[in-house]
């Protein structure tokens, strides 16, 4: 049996003092691919942004481990250092900040992390040109400043491409598929098959099936008033897409 | 008065001797900038040095400059004539260039007949001994018609960081007729020093001067910019990044006449600090009333990396043509904490992520140094 990679326990969580996860219950093993469904506002991204750390979302009880660490514990580095990457629905622009040299920062943050030597330039380079290739990525966005200025689709190109090169073991997709074009969302979506394998886990959050179709659950969630109020396989994200979210908000 | 070099002298008492007027808290082109600690030091005269400070990695034709005094001969440079001041060039109000005139260390006139190859280095240098010197140089710097030149001053110490040594600098430079100056300065005085430099800048028909500046260390600096545009087709670039993390102060003042028509200035000053530092930009661009068709911008940025910090920023215009492009900014904040997040959440450490934003926000004041050895040199300095 493949061992928990995260294990989050009664999490109550809360924005600007108001509750938006209450009595959270997830355990995903590793090899495991879950989705997080849910309708518009129901904290969804929260949810993402508590497993990274970000400050503002406070955790007022709760656990979670993370390859059997006390996750809540760690900064935002140290638990992408651990091996936890998400996805960002809004990528964020950093004007004056190549790609490669932010690529670089973090890959070598990640290696030292690890206990390995840091890439030279040349070695590095020769790494991002090629995984960039590969999802439609040339030289010139490369020297361009951190999606400044990127599309929708090249934003999420980056991401993935911030994903293939940093090998995380968890990646959370936070909405991956908003705002993309089929062709952008493919990409996305092999970029995170790509690396799915028997150690690897992923969480994707997202409000309508879409991208399920590209990156098929084991596990489909309904996330409703803070919590998981169904649990089922793929074909829950299809009945989803028919019905709608009403029964489920209304349940409680 | 002859000066001793055993002796102390308090800088108020050297000013009445000549009758200058130094600056109080209520004189307002100082109002920003406490001189307290630099006008209740008691200082002793400098005396010359053989030390010279290091050099920057880029070749460059170089004069020493240690303890205020040049240090060995002056070297022989294809275009440029060099030689001792007697006397100042122009008159001026300004109280230290008042006093740097009155109690001159040294100074030299550089008049620029060709187009140099490469850069001329002054390498100021100063070697405090535990003691409080003062110094007090001036650069006569001529550009003669068609010539065109690249003039970097670099200011570094040895040794006694804890001595409130003061340097006062002035600058009085005439740009003639299509003549072309860079002029770039690089400020990194002991923590407890203070740096006050003029530079007197007289531009005319189709000349140029572009300029930049960034201040790193002393206790009270002042890098002061006045700039006359005089003729016709005239421009000045005055750019300038400052950054601290201690108490000190940190003042970039600006002042640029348009006297005549199709002139242009431009001025981009941006500045990062903590600590209790204190930051100070004031800038003014005056358009004469004849003065048409100018374009004079300037923008002032900074960030305020702890609540202690502060800024202060006086820009005035003083437009009294019409037809003229006119624009000033400033603004003022934190790093950005989405940018912060997202850095962190790729692994980048959060000291380490602050370091790459600064980097990032001050380096497009050095995007205009044509000079790639120059410009790389400053990248690094602000980096580091």
């Amino acid at each position: 049996m493949s061992a928990p990679i995260l294990e989050i326990e009664d999490l109550c969580a809360e924005v600007g003092g108001k509750q938006i996860i209450k009595d959270f219950n997830l355990t995903i093993n590793e090899g495991e691919v879950h989705a997080i469904m849910g309708p518009n506002g129901a904290g969804k991204s929260t949810l993402s942004y508590v497993l990274c750390g970000k400050s503002g979302y406070k955790v007022t009880s709760g656990s979670v481990r993370f390859k059997g660490k006390d996750l809540l514990s760690m900064s935002t580095e140290e638990r992408a250092r651990e091996g936890i990457f998400l996805i960002m629905q809004y990528p964020v622009e950093i004007p004056g900040v190549p790609s490669t040299t932010f690529l670089k920062h973090a890959v070598n943050a990640v290696r030292q992390h690890q206990g390995l030597p840091e890439l030279d330039t040349m070695e590095f380079l020769k790494m991002v040109r090629e995984e960039g290739r590969k999802l439609g990525i040339d030289n010139e966005m490369l020297k361009r400043p951190i999606n400044v200025g990127f599309s929708g689709g090249e934003k999420k190109r980056m991401e993935a491409l911030e994903m293939t090169i940093l090998k995380p073991s968890f990646a959370i997709l936070d909405e991956a598929d908003s705002g993309l074009d089929i062709d952008a969302m493919k990409v996305v979506a092999d970029s995170v098959n790509a690396l799915r394998d028997n150690k690897r886990a992923m969480l994707i959050i997202t409000h309508f099936q879409r991208l399920l179709n590209y990156v098929e659950p084991d596990y489909v969630h309904i996330f409703a008033n803070g919590h998981i109020v169904k649990t089922g396989d793929k074909h829950l994200a299809v009945e989803l897409e028919q019905n709608g979210y009403a029964e489920y908000v209304k349940e409680n | 008065m002859p000066l001793l070099s055993d002796k102390t002298y308090l800088y108020t008492e050297l000013a009445q001797e000549k009758g200058v007027v130094l600056p109080t808290p209520k004189t307002e082109a100082w109002k920003y900038t406490r001189l307290r600690d630099l006008l209740n030091t008691e200082y002793q005269l400098c005396p010359s040095t053989d030390k010279t400070g290091s050099l920057p990695p880029f070749e460059a034709d170089v004069i020493h400059i240690g303890n205020g005094w040049v240090v060995g001969e002056l070297p022989r440079i294809e275009g440029v004539s060099l030689s001792f001041i007697t006397e100042t060039m122009e008159k001026t109000q300004h109280p230290f260039a008042l006093m740097n005139a009155a109690y001159l260390t040294q100074g030299l006139k550089i008049e620029i007949s060709g187009k140099l190859k490469r850069p001329l280095l002054l390498n100021y240098f100063v070697v405090p001994e535990d003691k409080n010197y003062f110094y007090h140089f001036r650069n006569q710097i001529i550009c003669h018609e068609n010539s065109s030149a690249e003039i970097i001053e670099q200011f570094t110490y040895e040794g006694a960081v804890k001595s409130c040594y003061f340097a006062n600098i002035v600058n009085e430079i005439r740009i003639e007729a299509n003549a072309k100056l860079h002029h770039y300065k690089y400020q990194n005085e002991a923590f407890k020093a203070n740096h006050i430099a003029l530079h007197k800048v007289a531009i005319s028909q189709s000349g140029e001067y572009e300029s930049f500046c960034l201040q790193k260390g002393a206790n009270i600096a002042r890098n002061e910019t006045e700039i006359a545009l005089n003729g016709e087709g005239a421009e000045a670039v005055v750019n300038a990044a400052y950054m601290m993390n201690g108490w000190a102060t940190l003042d970039t003042t600006t002042n640029i006449y348009h006297y005549v028509p199709h002139t242009k200035s431009s001025q981009l000053i941006k500045g990062v600090i903590g600590g209790t530092a204190h930051g100070v930009f004031q800038g003014r661009i005056h358009i004469a009333p004849n003065a048409i068709q100018t374009t004079g911008t300037q923008l002032h940025k900074a960030i305020l990396l702890s609540d202690e910090a502060e800024i202060d920023v006086k820009p005035e215009l003083e437009i009294f043509a019409d037809d003229v492009k006119c624009s000033h900014g400033a603004a003022s904040g934190e790093l950005d904490k989405e940018q912060l997040f997202y850095m962190r959440s790729r692994g980048i450490g959060e000291e380490e992520a602050k370091q790459i934003l600064i980097n990032a926000y001050l380096t497009d004041t050095i995007t205009q140094i044509s000079d790639e050895r120059v410009r790389e040199w400053f990248k690094i300095l602000i980096t580091g």
